[in-house]
């Protein structure tokens, strides 16, 4: 629908500067709204997806992205990155419970060494836990779907409490 | 077609004011912050105070590190999960931007002492990938440094129990010329706010050219 308008107004003669500029504005506009969508359009495009993925940047934005930064690269060997994460991809079930019980000691992302303490927040239901997760799983260079909080509560009773082997 | 001429004259005449602006405008000096005081026929403006500070290589940091530099400081904490990874990835900014400069350099200290020794800042410089001749991590006595946040750098920086992290500090970057003055303060957690500071840098540099 949106490729079909700019269309239009690129064919139009051109009346004034303003209208010559309007499709150019339009799509800087689109651009970035398109990368940011990358990961929910190929995946996903039911509401209830959306409603996660919309609820789950905003916690991401509160409870992560001061240490992971907003763009998930990290910092440093200090935060790893989420962006490309090779941990990610192959430990989803612990990324899910060192969302809620925090990590301790050493861990390997893309080859390197971490090892610094990820507090625990308990506060987070397992539905946030779910919408972060879809958050982070759909973002950047991910496209793994909507997490649904089903899965999450199964996998939540499944982690061991004690933040030290959360991970293991 | 008339309303297009239009605006091909504005065009022209908005980019001959912008050049003109440009080349007539001498660039302004940046401001002095603090209070100054006439001495005779000089002015005494305010400086940062002597220090001693213990830096990641457990090298002795002070006034005379920062002799004939321009510096950028901070305050922060290894373990503070608040604004401090914010503020270390702005710097982290800021240090790219210098590295290879001989004229700057950074000074972050810690403000929680205690724990931040000398091998946890070594560790942390370390897996930021920094060098320790270029951005100086410090520590030293709590209440030294606390004192050279609040007196020589307006900066905020304490204990607070009830805080999150324990301490109350101000996220501030704070660019210091050569004759040890505040030049500039910017929020260290506004990506706009470090771009201003990394513009300021600059500037000054040209002041000493």
């Amino acid at each position: 629908m949106r490729g079909k308008s700019i269309h239009d107004l690129i064919t139009k003669p051109r009346r004034n500067a303003g209208l010559m500029l309007l499709p150019f504005a339009i799509i800087m506009m689109l651009l970035p709204a398109c990368s940011a969508k990358d990961g929910r359009e190929k995946n996903n495009n039911s509401a209830k997806f959306d409603q996660y993925y919309i609820q789950g940047e905003e916690l991401y934005l509160n409870h992560c992205s001061n240490c992971h930064q907003k763009d998930g690269s990290g910092l440093g060997l200090i935060y790893p990155p989420l962006n490309q994460s090779d941990f990610m991809d192959n430990n989803f079930t612990k990324v899910i419970c060192l969302i809620r019980h925090g990590q301790r000691g050493e861990i390997i992302v893309n080859g390197k060494n971490f090892n610094k303490e990820m507090p625990a927040i308990p506060t987070l239901t397992d539905l946030e836990i779910a919408e972060i997760a879809t958050y982070i799983y759909n973002t950047w260079s991910h496209q793994r779907g909507i997490v649904a909080v089903k899965e999450v509560s199964v996998i939540l009773s499944t982690c061991q409490k004690d933040s030290t082997s959360a991970h293991k | 077609m008339k309303s297009n001429m239009n605006m091909q004259i504005l065009a022209v005449v908005m980019t001959g004011l912008l050049f003109y602006s440009c080349a007539g405008k001498k660039e302004a000096p940046l401001p002095i912050f603090g209070e100054r005081e006439v001495v005779g026929s000089d002015t005494v403006f305010h400086t940062i105070a002597d220090f001693e500070f213990v830096n990641q290589d457990s090298v002795i940091v002070n006034n005379k590190t920062f002799a004939n530099k321009i510096y950028v400081a901070d305050f922060f904490f290894t373990s503070c999960r608040t604004i401090c990874p914010i503020m270390k990835t702005q710097m982290l900014r800021v240090y790219d931007s210098i590295k290879s400069d001989p004229e700057v350099l950074i000074l972050s200290h810690t403000i929680d002492p205690e724990y931040d020794t000398v091998a946890l800042l070594r560790d942390f410089a370390e897996r930021l990938g920094v060098k320790s001749e270029k951005w100086h991590f410090v520590t030293g006595n709590k209440d030294d440094i606390y004192k050279i946040a609040q007196t020589s750098y307006f900066a905020t920086a304490m204990e607070d129990k009830s805080e999150p992290d324990g301490f109350i500090h101000s996220g501030a970057f704070l660019l210091i010329d050569k004759e040890q003055r505040i030049r500039g303060k910017y929020d260290g957690t506004k990506e706009e706010d470090v771009n201003r500071l990394m513009g300021d840098i600059e500037r000054l540099k040209r002041e000493y050219q």
